[in-house]
């Protein structure tokens, strides 16, 4: 995700010396007796986040292999060792393999959309100044409107009535028009309530790198007589590509998070078609007849596809910022 | 805005004004759903039924009626708890491992590979583990356990944010300290931290928000009513068809607008830390 290899060519490029572990006191130094040595960074420093990795990643691996070859109820895990049964369950269940469909859909879609929109937003914001500006301001908001609030939102919008879009429905020859009561238009509606919560953030962070693209690259295409388009591929792209990539990883992953929504505003329905993957352990493992050890399993399986999709994003990304040098 | 080049041709102040249309429109839209919320708040349930954009009256029962009809106030004080517990966290955990992955050259860069694929990772997969784990603590249904899962979860977070900012700070200044016998966590205390200040707010600031809008943890771990916190009891609202467009809409509000007054104030930090965090 980040670009490690190339930050580390760029801290030799600028003469900074890498800190280096357990090398001799090089003379230019005061070796400090009895102290850490200077420059050294402990390792303690790293233990707090070690140990919250080992709680908020290690530990939930582990025990959702052992939850996925065991029956466990929710007052008591681990009851027995039962193989592969719950996975072959998993695997079985229709509405499983659907909700992982429509969660790699949703993601892809959702996060393709975000930074097609957001880079056009930020190239337009960038138009007009080197300042974020009002609009900016503005922006900010559904960034940080919880994901709940913004489902309450455009439900209470979308409701058949007293919504916001009766009028705009009948003059366009659909009174009573429910997009939230059809398979495609709930999908489609919870697609665009997460990239109109998400764009923002590509808008925030293309904007950022445009900021850095060099102003003489840009005049001198200019009076090469490089049109806006010209100069936007040849001058501005390989300058903002490795960001405007990250920033479509970023989005992916944030799709793939995606819960809140689909729990308020459509719960799944109708019939299946909003079903995705998340909210499709959760009503297996937390709710209704609580199949823990299913859901174990289809955890796996959803993990498994995650991180396939997103090495595959990362992969490609790293290839195309290659190319662009 | 007091665009004054030399030579504004009409071509130019076409295009300016184009651009400024194409603004006005994004800005719309950006706050369409809001402004909604907004209108909704303030209209009396027929007045809703009847449709339209605008309120024929305002009407301001909607906000009481919505802090007696659940118990609003609680939910609040909750979120509140548990977002500002979890960014202290979060901050505690966060910075010295910035400090690592910006400092510890090659041992670094493993800390953050590993922080990034952990974000990557959705959150549904530590549900069930997490919930036996708090269960057994005795941290269900308590703010405690919630600031403990979220504090942690937004750690990687705040690492990729921070990073950025330590590595801009010159490793002379340190250096400097080192000779007059700081220890290296010395000079990150004393030398470093408050160079790191504005993008510490701006890391603060967005733990803040993911905190106090996460809503899977807090509806897996905490649904008894004295513990949920707003996202849960808002989600909750929405079964409940007792309960009308307009107290929801105004609930909602109460939840939104302190953080956008957050948001609003603190835009400067906010902007910078993102750019200069993750643009690097």
């Amino acid at each position: 995700m980040t670009q490690l290899t190339e930050r580390r060519r760029e801290r030799t490029r600028a003469g900074v010396p890498r800190p280096r572990r357990g090398s001799a006191p090089d003379g230019t130094r005061r070796a400090v007796p009895g102290r850490h040595r200077p420059g050294h960074v402990p390792a303690w420093l790293a233990a707090p986040s070690l140990a919250g990795l080992a709680l908020m990643l290690v530990y939930p691996t582990l025990f959702v292999v052992a939850l996925a070859v065991t029956k466990s109820s929710l007052a008591r895990p681990l009851q027995r060792f039962t193989g592969t049964d719950n996975l072959v369950e998993a695997w079985e269940s229709l509405a499983f393999a659907g909700s992982l469909v429509r969660s790699v859909v949703f993601a892809v879609v959702a996060a393709l959309a975000a930074t097609l929109i957001g880079v056009l937003l930020a190239l337009l914001l960038h138009a007009r100044g080197t300042r974020f500006g009002v609009v900016g301001t503005i922006l900010l908001l559904p960034l940080v409107t919880p994901p709940v609030m913004v489902g309450v939102a455009w439900k209470l919008m979308l409701a058949p009535v007293g919504g916001a879009f009766g009028g705009v429905f009948s003059a366009l020859g659909f009174p009573g028009a429910n997009p939230l009561g059809d398979g495609v238009g709930a999908f489609s509606a919870l697609v665009v309530m997460h990239v109109w919560q998400w764009t923002p953030l590509v808008t925030l962070l293309v904007f950022a790198a445009l900021l850095g693209v060099p102003g003489e690259l840009r005049e001198a295409a200019a009076l090469d007589g490089a049109g806006a388009f010209r100069s936007f591929t040849n001058v501005v792209w390989p300058v903002v590509a490795p960001n405007v990539f990250s920033v479509l990883l970023l989005e992916l992953v944030i799709g793939l998070k995606v819960f809140d929504l689909v729990a308020v505003v459509t719960q799944g329905g109708p019939g299946v078609s909003t079903i995705v993957a998340g909210f499709e352990i959760f009503r297996t493992g937390m709710r209704g007849s609580y199949e823990i050890g299913t859901a174990a399993a289809q955890t796996l399986v959803f993990g498994l596809v995650v991180g396939v999709l997103t090495t595959a994003v990362t992969l490609l990304r790293a290839r195309a910022v290659k190319a662009d040098r | 805005m007091s665009a004054a080049s030399p030579a504004a041709t009409p071509a130019v102040t076409l295009r300016r004004g184009g651009v400024r249309v194409a603004l006005a429109a994004v800005a719309v839209v950006a706050l369409l759903p809001l402004l909604f919320l907004v209108s909704l708040s303030l209209r009396s349930v027929d007045d809703i039924a009847n449709g339209g954009w605008l309120p024929s009256r305002f009407v301001w029962s909607n906000f009481s009626a919505a802090f007696s009809t659940v118990p609003l106030s609680t939910m609040l004080a909750n979120s509140w708890v548990v977002a500002v517990g979890a960014t202290v966290l979060t901050s505690l955990v966060a910075v010295p491992a910035a400090y690592v992955t910006a400092r510890a050259g090659a041992r670094g860069e493993r800390l953050q590979a590993v922080l990034l694929a952990s974000y990557c990772a959705p959150p549904i997969v530590a549900v069930l583990p997490l919930y036996y784990l708090l269960k057994q603590a005795d941290l269900t249904n308590t703010a405690a356990g919630l600031i403990l899962v979220n504090g942690l979860a937004n750690v990687p977070v705040a690492v990729w944010l921070l990073d950025g900012f330590v590595r801009r700070v010159p490793v002379e200044v340190e250096e400097a300290g080192w000779v007059d016998g700081l220890s290296t966590t010395g000079g990150l205390v004393r030398l470093v931290l408050p160079l790191l200040a504005p993008g510490l707010v701006a890391a603060l600031l967005i733990c803040l928000f993911l905190s106090y809008n996460e809503f899977l943890f807090a509806v897996s771990f905490s649904q008894s009513t004295g513990s949920q916190t707003l996202p849960v009891g808002l989600s909750l609202f929405q079964g409940d068809r007792t309960v009308q467009f307009g107290q929801q809409a105004a609930a909602s509000l109460v939840g939104i607008v302190p953080m956008y007054v957050l948001a609003v104030v603190a835009q400067k930090w906010l902007v910078g830390g993102l750019s200069a965090g993750a643009v690097k």
